[in-house]
């Protein structure tokens, strides 16, 4: 590896504080060698939790075990909130009930079909008042949110908490997609050095494409979230380093995950 | 910790909205504060109000794109290729000079194609299937319109959409100043599309914000908003010097109020954060922005907190106005409209009115502009943009860049 391409990469890593994630199918998850928690609805006071969809109360386990076992405080950092469908359950009903002319829709319901809702809540939750955003980018999300989050690192340096997910969706919609729901969480730092499992690299279109494996693909089908998985293994492995990918489309995104010793 | 970002040139901008078609019918329906509300003709809806409908004609998308259809790409690719604004032309020289994949598109949206969800699932209940023509990912989707811009452009940079609700299309100029500050791109097609539905309508009438009457932002008498459709599309460069004579975008700042779903803190903390983090950003003072664009939606509430805060950080000493009189509330576009508005103040040395105001709220010490008037100073200026969920931002404008 030319010298010039590690000093420049150098520069810009960021540390892997903690990785978390959830799969309503654990033994597709343990097909990968990794282990999801569980979902702790016990996280939200009652009167969110009633209304609150699955997508935000995964959304909001993951996160919060990820802050747990990175040892920082959930009000003390920025959040980027990434996901394809969002609150898809509830603009499904949004939509049915919306299909007869005269019928007028919950206030509660209207605002929570916003992207943003898990985003929302979670400073809500948390009284964070810093900077949270909510993107999406089909197969492509999770490298874009890891992309958005690099950059705002590289603007504000300090912690950034990762949020990818997507629930169940109405199987007319976009189907396999929904058939699986999948969300990951990953504290990410440029600022302090203790306690990281591994660093990566800026994001970048791949300089040669690779494909993911039959299974993995097989996985993304029913939720592109699970492109996440490369990079959740190499935290798992810690190898010395490894060229992942981020997503299947072209072009292909990806990031060089290097062991801390 | 001083943190500060490095302005970055907008070379060129359109908007489409119901003033009309490209930036100089914006320009004109400021200046003659003449409104583009009007009654609602695409839809249907159980209640009187008036919205911001966009009249003009739409382009066809292309056949080979033509899985992306939607009223929202179609308004998206309206702004696009309206020649007048060139943005179509800096894009493609753009493409030239940097190669495609080191040009991103970040573009906000509330609701994105859900005027097409909404009549499908109108035929799923009838027949029980999604008609044929029906694609949830390239037409629904968040993501729809900006994988549509990024296919007609052929471009292969970075691309994703970001849907905070209002503050949308604000957020992504944010997006779009770091991704080209910390080099991943040269050059990113920034801005906001969002287009009439029921969902909206029907949902902010739910929460009893929809006013039946022209809107009145500000007004001692504010009962509500009226909902607009609008796309508007800015091109963002990296710095260069042939290009600082362009207006920049110095800073976005991005804060949460963490209080509640859909109505502001009381004490408009996460407004006054906002605004306060685009300032320490851009690395000016309070003293140095010349006119404020609101993001005064005529609400109670929001209004209120906004003035509220706007005089916690300006005191009474910036000109402000608001806009959505004229151009409706855009939702997720609004925020890229109204950095358009600012980029016409600062392009026309125009401070723009408020249409629908009359008489200022008694409560309110900020100085809110009722009739446009020219002004030969503006330099820096700044909108604000504030979403449900408590998610704000402040874009700050400049003129040119002083080196």
């Amino acid at each position: 590896m030319p010298v010039l391409f590690w000093r420049k990469i150098m520069k810009d890593d960021l540390l892997i504080k903690s990785a978390v994630c959830y799969c309503s199918d654990g033994d597709k998850l343990q097909d990968f060698g990794l282990q999801g928690i569980e979902i702790n609805k016990q996280l939200m006071p009652a009167n969110i939790r009633r209304r609150a969809s699955l997508t935000t109360k995964m959304a909001i386990s993951v996160a919060t075990e990820a802050c747990l076992q990175a040892e920082v405080n959930p009000s003390e950092l920025a959040s980027v909130f990434a996901s394809v469908g969002g609150e898809i359950q509830v603009t499904d009903v949004l939509c049915r009930t919306l299909a007869d002319p005269q019928a007028m829709v919950s206030p509660t319901q209207f605002h929570n079909s916003v992207h943003n809702t898990t985003a929302g809540y979670w400073g809500i939750l948390h009284g964070c008042q810093h900077a949270t955003t909510a993107i999406a980018a089909v197969d492509d999300t999770f490298a874009m949110a890891l992309l958005e989050v690099w950059t705002q690192l590289q603007q504000q340096p300090g912690d950034c908490l990762l949020v990818c997910y997507d629930e169940y969706w109405p199987e007319y919609l976009a189907p396999p997609i929904g058939e699986l729901a999948f969300a990951t969480a990953l504290v990410l730092s440029n600022e302090e050095k203790s306690y990281a499992k591994g660093a990566i690299f800026r994001p970048q279109i791949a300089p040669e494409y690779s494909d993911f494996s039959n299974d993995l693909n097989g996985l993304i089908e029913l939720s592109p979230i699970a492109s996440a998985i490369p990079l959740l293994q190499a935290i798992q492995h810690s190898p010395p380093l490894a060229l992942i990918p981020l997503n299947r489309d072209q072009p292909q995104w990806s990031t060089w995950f290097k062991k801390i010793t | 910790m001083d943190i500060t970002v490095r302005p970055v040139p907008v070379t060129a901008y359109s908007v489409i909205s119901c003033c009309g078609l490209g930036s100089h019918a914006l320009y004109q329906a400021l200046l003659s504060k003449k409104t583009g509300l009007s009654d609602l003709t695409l839809l249907d809806v159980p209640f009187d109000t008036l919205v911001g409908e966009i009249s003009a004609d739409l382009p066809e998308i292309q056949q080979s794109l033509s899985e992306y259809d939607s009223r929202n790409a179609r308004v998206a690719l309206a702004a696009l290729n309206y020649q007048e604004d060139g943005l179509l032309a800096a894009i493609e020289s753009a493409r030239e000079r940097y190669g495609s994949d080191r040009i991103g598109v970040v573009i906000g949206t509330s609701t994105s194609g859900l005027y097409e969800t909404e009549s499908a699932y109108q035929v799923f209940l009838e027949q029980g299937q999604m008609p044929d023509d029906f694609h949830f990912l390239f037409r629904h989707a968040y993501q729809a319109t900006p994988r549509f811009l990024q296919k007609q452009l052929q471009l292969q940079g970075p691309c994703f959409a970001i849907s905070t609700a209002c503050s949308s299309g604000a957020k992504a100029i944010a997006a779009g100043q770091r991704l080209i500050n910390h080099d991943v791109c040269d050059a990113v097609l920034v801005g906001g599309a969002d287009t009439l539905c029921r969902l909206t309508l029907c949902g902010f009438a739910s929460l009893e914000l929809v006013s039946p009457e022209f809107c009145r932002p500000m007004d001692q008498n504010r009962n509500g908003i009226n909902i607009g459709e609008a796309a508007a599309l800015l091109l963002l460069e990296k710095s260069a010097s042939q290009f600082d004579n362009s207006p920049h975008v110095l800073s976005v700042g991005e804060s949460s109020d963490a209080y509640h779903m859909s109505s502001p803190d009381p004490d408009g903390k996460g407004a006054i954060a906002a605004m306060n983090n685009a300032l320490q950003l851009a690395d000016i003072q309070p003293s140095d922005i010349d006119y404020l664009n609101l993001h005064a939606t005529a609400t109670q509430i929001n209004d209120s907190v906004e003035a509220k805060a706007v005089y916690e950080v300006f005191n009474d000493a910036v000109l402000c106005s608001g806009s959505k009189g004229i151009t409706g509330h855009t939702l997720g576009a609004a925020g890229a409209v109204e950095a358009i508005v600012c980029l016409l103040a600062l392009e026309h040395q125009m401070v723009p009115g408020t249409y629908g105001l009359e008489q200022l709220d008694q409560d309110f010490h900020c100085q809110v502009v009722k009739e446009p008037r020219t002004a030969k100073t503006l330099h820096a200026v700044m909108s604000n943009s504030f979403g449900f969920g408590g998610n704000n931002a402040s874009v700050i404008l400049a003129k040119n860049y002083e080196r």
